[in-house]
């Protein structure tokens, strides 16, 4: 799948490892959803969900218990982070 | 079973892919007694089915039904699975069976070390798409498939050698600590780094870079700044780390071994020979080590404090240097008690011209200058005219250190043009920033003095003539041309040779004065003694003298262990990856390279200050960011020193293994319609389009996402299409077939959203439903009692709202007609099933035949199922048609039968 515009998958995938420690900074201060993220970074939402998802899977990041009514899942860092 | 090396090569049936139809015959077959060789692709067994959330009509759990099936197979002794291996060719024995050619694809895992603990994934630092994930969510290189993978062991994806790393004499590897200054790891990028070279510093600010004249972004907008972000990791890890981190190992050995030389190649051999034990003891003939590294590239290039901290890298290990130390022959080393000897004497002796006037005071070699330069005794050339003969490096530090030490005038004088000058285009370039006058197609014919001290330089004008031996044109002086031209200093530029004489008797030196060593052991015609680096090559470049110094190191720890020094193999690179090929994987972003700050030209001259800056982190990391990741894995090493079970090896290579078996079964599946060929349905253009495997995956257990989210914003959806029929019954995509399973899959995961996601609305567009298998209709019917809502109607087009949201324009059919657009915010494309054509490839006569639409025909699908065009080979599952999951285990079992009688035909 690629993504939007020009940038291909493996692409903006490559970036994860540069924008990982700027994420992580990020949801230090407080935890944030994606679009949170993707304004704060100054990036598109559906690449920082590449990103965000990825440290989600490899234990960085959590996400926190969602209320009835929001659509988004806030993400905070894992515990062992 | 596991397939080991030392295995068995004759089987009663092949089965090429372990989906669930190759699964399902394996252990049909080995039930019945049979010997049963499993041949998949990927490095797990399961096919497709394992990733899916459940499957139709039943909404069992898909991996529970999967999973124990696999781990039947894997454990059946009658079974044995070659997972990461592709079939090459199956070609007829004349007694009917078949001689199998194919190939283990290594995965520089030990799969009997590896307890799948994936410690590697968490260490890894490339980020690759997730095939098993469709192409939703990151992996690692180093990755385990899937969680329920059998076998569950590691697998790096190194396709190759990255051309960076593949291009390093010295075996750097450059894409390794590149990769690791990306995800902000310094200290691991300088440890790398020092697994291969001890001068990183050094090689920082003075190697040629062969790494960025390959790196494939080279054809782009500019290659990576390889040597910059050397220089950014080694300035940071020597800023914080003054002094070694390590002494000398703990385990020393008895055999000692002399080292000639503290240039590149011998420093190089040291460290390598020290950090296996070997008491090193390096004799140099000059007041300091370091060889070229001091004596030769000046100050403003590389720093002296540089230099010595590279130095101490090998001094750590407690490698002794003796300074002013020359070594006359090497049977004083052998008496003094060493057991090896390494001749890296360098080539810091400059070749007489023969010029008329040579010998005048005032006209030197180019490293008896920069010696006596860096050692103050040229001083003050203010007022003078100095001019440097020749066109290479050497000539290029001379003139430069003269600017520097306020010559009025320095010209260099080349012989040929400027394009067949050796130097480095960009050292030239800097010296003519700095205001060195370039003379070519000029060369002196004799010197001119008065008192025994030059006074002038008479030279001629040259043309190019013929090319020479070395492909360049030679130059002819130009009759009559003579001038003559004011000089107070002429430096000689012109070639320098091996200081090998003292050795010359006791081995064998060549014409060149180049010792004569074996090319990949550096063995000399002495047994016990080496030699390496500008010695034997004559003269080279730091990182090539440091990559002899580490082969160099290789070889004689073979000797002095007495083991033999051929049978192997020293630094066994894989083939390098095709740039093109690299390129071609996608549209790559312009990102123009990152220049380091300069001192301005005319300030530089005024002092010995280093030209050249170095990257902020922010910029380090920029440019390592561009790199295109070549070759998957960038060998960072991290997999390796994370592994508990020490299970990885970056020295396993692929094997081409063979096999002869009396049948065949072909299981190899289907291939999923590219929705990219429906272009009009925005698949890879909008995030929120999908198609149906994603959706599985967004719906399964080991979910790619934390939950069902859409893809554009992590938003959990709430009104979901699914455009039915895509890519099949439709001419237009070129497979007018029915897939048999989109509606059903479709009608699926639709019941799971609503258990994922209550309160989401869910529609599906279809042209008709098929629900002709036991238990559909209801299934069907279930679908529609829980609100799923069903519209007849062919989707035209799908266009992307501001939100993400998605338009869909459609024909309403059972409405009334016309065309009606309606939003939803994910878009599921339910995609057919196409035949998989690269089976048909598999057989050398060409014999297996395909039906109309490409899948392998079975030759009476009636009266013989599973029977194909070749007698013996058999086809199960989803190889011959679209088929849902009963009928491809039922067709596996017909399959698995009809393979049993045929072998026992034969047997009768």
């Amino acid at each position: 799948m690629k993504t939007e515009g020009n940038r291909s998958l493996a692409e903006v995938l490559r970036d994860e490892m540069v924008m990982k420690d700027r994420i992580v900074g990020l949801l230090r201060e407080e935890p944030k959803t994606i679009p949170e993220l993707a304004e704060a970074l100054g990036y598109p939402s559906h690449e920082v969900v590449l990103w965000v998802m990825a440290l989600w899977r490899y234990g960085t990041v959590a996400e926190m218990k969602q209320g009835r009514n929001e659509e988004y899942f806030k993400y905070t860092l894992s515990a062992s982070h | 079973m596991l397939l080991k090396t030392a295995d068995f090569m004759n089987y009663d049936h092949l089965i090429v892919g372990g989906g669930i139809a190759g699964m399902e015959s394996a252990l049909t077959l080995g039930d019945m007694g049979y010997k049963v060789l499993l041949i998949e692709k990927e490095a797990s067994i399961g096919g497709k089915m394992v990733l899916l959330s459940k499957v139709f009509p039943t909404l069992d759990c898909s991996s529970c039904i999967s999973t124990p099936k696999m781990a039947a197979t894997s454990h059946h002794p009658n079974v044995t699975i070659a997972t990461n291996s592709e079939v090459e060719e199956i070609g007829r024995n004349g007694d009917g069976t078949f001689r199998v050619r194919y190939r283990r694809n290594c995965t520089f895992v030990d799969n009997a070390a590896c307890t799948g603990c994936g410690e590697c994934e968490i260490a890894c630092t490339v980020s690759i798409p997730d095939e098993f994930n469709f192409d939703l969510v990151a992996r690692r290189a180093a990755h385990i498939p899937f969680p329920q993978a059998v076998p569950k062991k590691a697998k790096i994806d190194l396709r190759g050698a990255s051309p960076c790393s593949a291009a390093c004499p010295a075996g750097v590897k450059a894409h390794g600590f590149v990769s690791l200054v990306r995800s902000g790891k310094y200290e691991e990028a300088f440890h790398l780094h020092m697994e291969d070279a001890p001068l990183p510093g050094s090689l920082a600010r003075a190697c040629y870079a062969p790494c960025e004249d390959a790196c494939t972004r080279g054809d782009l907008e500019g290659t990576v700044s390889i040597r910059h972000i050397k220089r950014f990791m080694t300035d940071r890890y020597y800023g914080a780390h003054p002094e070694p981190e390590y002494g000398p190992p703990e385990e020393r050995l008895d055999k000692k071994v002399a080292v000639v030389g503290s240039g590149p190649a011998g420093l190089t051999a040291a460290y390598h020979l020290a950090r296996k034990g070997y008491p090193v003891t390096i004799f140099e003939a000059a007041p300091e080590a370091g060889g070229m590294l001091r004596y030769a590239i000046p100050p403003f290039r590389l720093p002296k404090d540089v230099v010595d901290r590279d130095i101490k890298n090998v001094t750590a290990l407690g490698v002794e240097i003796r300074a002013n130390a020359r070594v006359e022959s090497v049977q004083s080393l052998k008496e003094a008690g060493f057991d090896s000897v390494f001749l890296a004497v360098g080539s810091g002796e400059a070749w007489t011209m023969g010029f008329e006037g040579e010998d005048l005071e005032g006209i030197v070699d180019c490293m008896g200058f920069l010696r006596r330069a860096y050692s103050g005794r040229i001083g003050d050339l203010s007022g003078k005219t100095v001019v440097v003969v020749g066109g290479g490096n050497s000539a290029i530090d001379p003139a430069r250190v003269s600017l520097r030490l306020g010559a009025a005038k320095v010209v260099i004088m080349y012989r040929r043009s400027r394009s067949e000058m050796p130097a480095h285009d960009w050292e030239v370039q800097a010296a003519l920033e700095e205001g060195v006058h370039l003379q070519i197609l000029q060369n002196p014919k004799r010197f001119l003095g008065k008192n025994g001290r030059l006074t002038q330089l008479e030279y001629l004008s040259m043309k190019l003539g013929e090319p020479d031996a070395s492909g360049r044109r030679r130059p002819v002086p130009v009759e009559g041309s003579e001038a003559l031209m004011d000089a107070d200093l002429v430096v000689l530029a012109t070639g320098l040779r091996p200081a090998t004489f003292p050795f010359a008797g006791a081995i064998e030196i060549r014409r060149d004065e180049t010792v004569n060593a074996d090319a990949e052991t550096l063995q000399t015609s002495i047994p016990s003694v080496f030699a390496g680096g500008d010695a034997v090559s004559g003269p080279s470049s730091i990182v090539e003298a440091i990559g002899q110094g580490k082969r160099a190191a290789f070889y004689i720890d073979r000797y002095l262990r007495g083991e033999p020094l051929d049978g192997t193999t020293f630094d066994e690179r894989l083939p390098v990856m095709n740039k093109e090929a690299v390129i071609g994987r996608g549209p790559v972003s312009k990102r123009e390279p990152i220049r380091v700050k300069e001192i301005a030209a005319g300030d530089r001259v005024k002092s010995f200050a280093e030209v050249e800056g170095c990257l902020s982190e922010n910029d380090a990391r920029a440019s390592a960011n561009r790199c295109l990741d070549c070759a998957g894995c960038s060998e960072c090493h991290q997999c390796i020193r994370a592994c508990p079970a020490n299970a990885i090896h970056f020295d396993m290579r692929s094997e081409e293994r063979t096999a002869e078996v009396k049948s065949v079964i072909l299981s190899t599946g289907f291939r999923l319609f590219d929705p990219h060929e429906k272009p009009q349905y925005g698949y890879g253009r909008y995030p929120n389009v999908i198609n149906a495997m994603q959706m599985d995956r967004l719906l399964s257990p080991t979910r790619p996402f934390n939950h069902t989210l859409r893809p554009s914003d992590g938003k959990q959806p709430n009104n979901i299409a699914y455009v039915l029929c895509t890519g099949s019954r439709d001419c237009s995509a070129g497979n007018p077939l029915c897939s048999r399973v989109c509606c059903m899959y479709s009608i699926k995961q639709a019941q799971l959203i609503m258990g994922a996601l209550p309160l989401a609305d869910v529609t599906i567009y279809y042209i008709d439903i098929r629900a002709f298998g036991k238990g559909y209709d209801e299934f069907y019917e279930q679908a529609r009692g829980m609100g799923v809502a069903f519209v007849k109607g062919k989707v035209a087009r799908i266009e992307e709202a501001d939100n993400n949201d998605l338009k869909l324009f459609y024909e309403d059919i059972e409405g009334g007609g016309g065309t009606q657009e309606v939003e939803h915010d994910l878009v599921v494309l339910s995609v057919g099933l196409m035949p998989n054509k690269d089976v048909l490839k598999l057989f050398d006569n060409g014999d297996l035949a395909a039906d109309p639409y490409a899948w392998v025909k079975e030759m009476d699908e009636n009266l013989y199922p599973a029977l194909t065009s070749i007698d013996g080979v058999f086809v199960a599952g989803t190889s011959s048609a679209a088929r849902d999951i009963p009928d491809s285990i039922l067709h596996a079992g017909a399959a698995a039968a009809q393979a049993a009688a045929h072998v026992e035909r034969r047997r009768a």
